[in-house]
């Protein structure tokens, strides 16, 4: 990540980064000064309870470490990541990961972004659609989870009953359809109202402008609406994909990993706190982390200057 | 805003009716069938229909007949508005640094920041737990609203800093030679258009929160600071088999109903025309 | 007006509260030792904890905190604090599958002495069993559980002995077009571990060998796992059976599709509220597999007392009136679960609540225990999972795959599922 935004500072804020080699000015000092003392706090916060418990667990994923055997740790360099990476069940976790990551990711982007036109620019009820689109979000994700498993469930839900009392829980990809269509459900306010205050940032002149020019409302939409939004676009696929790649609790609810439904977020619950192996459990967090981190980085790739941090950035 | 296409139509509004109809549909239909749960008796629970038929206000009385509840409600929404406050209030500061001030060690926040937001949390937890024990935080407001405000940061960071770099700060300046004092600037230019960023992350913080289960259990252990999600783990039906179906259920759709309006009263202010 | 009487009344109240601490604290000799228990929410444990104080006479003062629902939940609760030798429990509630973690990770006492005859001393033999490890006593069992066979008497007007009688009965319902389902626990989760530790010593197999080491599922364990196949394969069986577990197969059968349930004994007081359902809603003992009585699995709940506790004589001396036979006969009546202590059975107000209690002691007796092993938590994991769905058991390859994932398990190699 920091190589997308270093590359831009070299290419777009040459002078500027020269000028500041050469002489410290009076206002460069300050200036770096007041950026510092901003964003103290925020980094303290963030180091202080997060520093060791992140490097605890990297040093734990390099240790045989099992809490019913503690007679029996020692340090074993990778052999854990060896072990992680060669079993099936972890393959098995992550492309049932990745295909519920993609999807519901794709889906609730394409969603979030109609809804999010919906509550900026409709001409009646815009109150209500606020209110009402967001609430999905604001529910416990393990009360959402029930009731889904319950409207899921022949014999004690509507779903189920309406759809020919099939139990569609019982089958790995009827399973995760039902689990994807509850993340959906449940996160597009999030994407929506990222997208939303991404579109409050678009001028109404320039789009009255273009369509005195004869451009189309997809025209615009693309070439005006979705290029001012790219920090919010990028934000929002983001923070929500890091979160989809974990998905835990409503897994955890609806199939509970019945029929090869589980997750790597299941696999390391299992493992680590279940299982109290320390060792494979901490390994797991770091694989995870290093595909979440790998995403991130593609992402920020895509967007370019979009990313939060480098300088040119999209001022305009 | 209006206008981008001209007149509005009649047709334009029953058209733009229709489509609220349907967001309203597709947002409400689980919901209502989470309240239809809760108002069910415990003999019909199970019968499958979308709408209750017997009404029984039995789940509620349930609910409330402890402190239990009352008590992770308050914990809830206290917990969540300090860690949302000072979340959003770190994050705009940073934020601001990130978007508009040359300083080294920019990148290196932002990076770390994404990073700390990529670490599986299960993995901390356990850490985390022996920390806030040796320093008397576990099982406290501060115990939880720490961790809450760490793991909100990077959304809080990244969102602010997004907007803030989208917003014409020429205009500050255009309006500072017009004869405007900074802080007149400030007010009447920088403020309402940076108002829908700082909003929309203070909802997502608060939802965040709201939401969290994971920290919640295992940093609390009593009614002091046990949150909405983890006292919802407690109830329990007439015995340990029975799942929250008998009680729980309609505590969700209580708490809903306040988390929903909170959020919403403040997406209301965020509305930009 | 009314706000002054309010604060009127909240002063009394607070000079009262204030009043009365000052008087315990003279009461227990300015000791004040705190017995912490840690246990699931029990509606009316509190009654309990509060009758245990009254009896202490301020020798020390139990402390009742709560633990989640699910059992998951609070082993993880426990195990972190364990963990990290937290001085601050003192009594814990096991499940009876953890005995041998704990025990064998030295967090919990061992029962000696005079403790252990008292506990011993009229308690029923099997839950005693799920609380020794290697031959010594680390718990006091408060409730114990064995599964039933529930069916409606309009449909079924004898009871089936076996088990391929209970699934041929209910095709032939179910052929006739009569609600005749057999609902069960067939989700990946520690129910369908019952299910199969019930078939597999039932039919006099075995999973792991006598210590707990050694992965052995035997020839009988396979004939097990045929008749699990056979009836996650039937045409009586609850469609949702491989997601399912205890409230939704009873639900299931409360809502009348069902004729057959194998559940715990609290189906029958939630039944209750339903008459109509509840005149025809009979039990009989598990079907048999072998021919000889069924050996059911045993639940239940065990105490323990920490090995970090600061009050070691205190907590044992609470964990003996917390599960003492007055306790055990009112969480019998108010909460639902079966007692370990024989004579509560006898009492009057059993009779009522408890009419399949005859049946309960009877497969008590024979009732099998899970392994007991340290990694009974792996050994569980593995175990639903390669079980998960039921439908698709090929009982020998499945056994070879059990054998094989068990004994990593046991050996902490590898990955969990």
């Amino acid at each position: 990540m920091s190589h997308a935004t270093a590359e831009k500072a070299d290419t777009a804020a040459k002078p500027v980064a020269h000028k500041k080699k050469v002489a410290l000015s009076e206002g460069k000092r300050a200036e770096r000064k007041l950026g510092w003392l901003l964003c103290a706090p925020a980094a303290i916060t963030m180091l202080a309870v997060t520093g060791w418990p992140i490097l605890y667990s990297i040093l734990l994923s390099m240790q045989r470490f099992d809490l019913k055997f503690p007679d029996r740790t020692e340090w074993i360099w990778f052999d854990n990541y060896v072990t992680v990476l060669s079993s099936p069940y972890w393959w098995d976790a992550v492309w049932v990961t990745v295909l519920l990551t993609v999807f519901t990711v794709a889906i609730e982007l394409v969603l979030g972004m109609a809804l999010a036109l919906i509550m900026h620019r409709a001409l009646v009820g815009r109150g209500i659609v606020r209110t009402t689109s967001l609430i999905p979000y604001g529910i416990v994700t393990v009360v959402a989870a029930f009731s889904w498993r319950f409207a899921w469930t022949p014999g004690t839900g509507y779903l189920a009953e309406a759809l020919g009392g099939d139990p569609v829980l019982t089958e790995k990809i009827p399973a995760l359809l039902v689990v994807g269509l509850a993340e959906i459900w449940k996160t597009t306010p999030f994407m929506a109202l990222l997208l939303m205050a991404g579109l409050a940032l678009v001028p109404d002149d320039l789009l009255k402008a273009a369509a005195m020019d004869g451009a189309s409302a997809w025209q615009r939409f693309i070439k005006i609406t979705v290029p001012i939004m790219k920090p919010a676009i990028l934000v929002a696929l983001l923070f929500r994909t890091l979160d989809a790649f974990r998905i835990f609790d409503n897994l955890f609810v609806l199939t509970a990993g019945s029929q090869g439904t589980s997750s790597v977020s299941m696999l390391t619950y299992n493992n680590l706190i279940k299982g109290l192996n320390l060792g494979i459990g901490s390994t797991m967090s770091v694989l995870i982390f290093l595909m979440v981190a790998l995403i991130a980085f593609i992402f920020i790739k895509l967007f370019g200057t979009a990313a939060p941090g480098s300088n040119d950035g999209g001022k305009r | 805003m209006a206008g981008i296409g001209g007149a509005e139509t009649t047709g334009k509004k029953v058209g733009w009716g229709v489509l609220n109809t349907v967001v309203v549909i597709y947002a409400l239909i689980p919901v209502l069938w989470i309240a239809s749960l809760s108002f069910k008796s415990p003999a019909t629970l199970a019968d499958g229909n979308f709408i209750p038929r017997e009404w029984s206000l039995e789940n509620y009385k349930n609910i409330f007949a402890t402190s239990e509840f009352t008590r992770a409600l308050i914990n809830s929404i206290g917990i969540a508005i300090i860690a949302t406050v000072i979340a959003v209030v770190f994050g705009t500061m940073a934020a601001y640094a990130i978007a508009r001030l040359d300083f080294p060690g920019k990148n290196l926040l932002v990076g770390v920041s994404l990073l700390i937001a990529m670490f599986p949390q299960v993995s901390l937890v356990s850490p985390l737990f022996e920390i806030e024990r040796g320093l008397g935080l576990f099982d406290t407001w501060p115990g939880l609203i720490l961790p809450y405000i760490t793991f909100a940061l990077p959304l809080a960071i990244y969102t602010l800093s997004a907007f803030f770099r989208e917003i014409p700060w020429e205009l500050e300046k255009a309006a500072k030679m017009d004869g405007a004092t900074p802080g007149q600037a400030f007010r009447r230019v920088i403020a309402p258009l940076a108002a829908p960023g700082v909003f929309t992350t203070a909802i997502l913080v608060f939802i965040f929160c709201w939401n969290d289960f994971l920290f919640a259990i295992s940093l609390t252990s009593t009614e002091q600071s046990r949150t909405v999600p983890v006292a919802l783990s407690f109830f329990t039906g007439s015995s340990q088999f029975e799942d929250p179906a008998g009680r729980s259920r309609r505590q969700p759709w209580s708490s809903r109903s306040r988390s929903s309006s909170s959020c919403c009263s403040s997406s209301a202010g965020s509305s930009p025309a | 007006m009314g706000a002054t009487r309010r604060y009127r009344l909240a002063v009394g109240a607070g000079a009262a509260l204030l009043a009365a601490t000052t008087l315990t604290a003279c009461g227990s000799g300015g000791q004040g030792i705190t017995v912490n228990v840690y246990k699931y929410n029990q509606e009316n444990f509190q009654a309990i904890v509060d009758g245990c104080n009254a009896k202490a006479g301020g020798r020390y003062k139990i402390v009742y905190n709560k633990l989640p629902r699910e059992a998951d939940g609070q082993r993880e609760q426990m195990v972190r604090r364990l963990a990290a030798e937290d001085d601050s429990m003192d009594v814990l509630a096991l499940d009876v599958t953890w005995t041998a973690e704990l025990a064998k990770a030295g967090w919990i006492k061992e029962f000696t002495g005079s403790v252990k005859s008292q506990v011993e001393s009229g308690t029923l033999k099997t839950p005693l069993d799920t609380a020794t490890y290697e031959g010594k006593l680390y718990g006091a069992p408060d409730n114990t559980n064995v599964q039933l066979l529930w069916y409606r008497s309009d449909l079924v007007p004898t009871p089936p002995k076996t088990w391929d009688e209970m699934i041929s009965m209910a095709e032939a319902l179910v052929a006739q077009g009569q609600p005749g389902l057999i609902v069960g626990q067939g989700k990946q989760y520690e129910g369908l571990v019952v299910l199969f530790n019930t078939l597999v010593n039932s039919n006099g197999g075995t999973i792991l060998d006598e210590n707990g080491t050694k992965a052995i599922v035997d020839d009988k364990a396979v004939q097990a796992l045929a008749a699990l196949k056979k009836l996650a394969t039937s045409k009586a069986i609850d469609p949702s059976f491989s997601n399912s577990t205890e409230d939704p197969a009873r639900l299931l059968m409360e809502s009348g599709k069902a004729a057959f349930q194998l559940n715990w004994p609290y189906v029958y007081a939630s039944a209750q509220k339903k008459p109509d359902f509840a005149k025809n809603f009979k039990w009989a003992p598990y079907p048999t597999v072998s021919g000889e009585a069924a050996k059911v699995t045993v639940g239940g709940i065990n105490y323990a007392v920490s090995n970090y506790t600061t009050h070691p004589d205190e907590s044992f001396d609470a964990v003996l009136c917390l599960r003492g036979a007055e306790s055990q006969k009112l969480a019998a009546l108010k909460d639902g679960v079966p007692p370990t202590i024989k004579s509560v059975y006898d009492e009057p107000e059993m009779v009522e609540a408890y009419p399949m209690k005859d049946d309960i002691i009877k497969t008590l007796e024979t009732a099998s225990v899970r392994p007991r092993t340290p990694a009974y938590q792996n050994v569980s994991t593995v175990i639903s999972t390669i079980l998960s769905p039921p439908a698709n058991i090929d009982p020998q390859a499945t056994a070879d795959r059990l054998r094989e994932e068990l004994q990593n398990a046991l050996d902490s190699k590898g990955v969990l599922p």
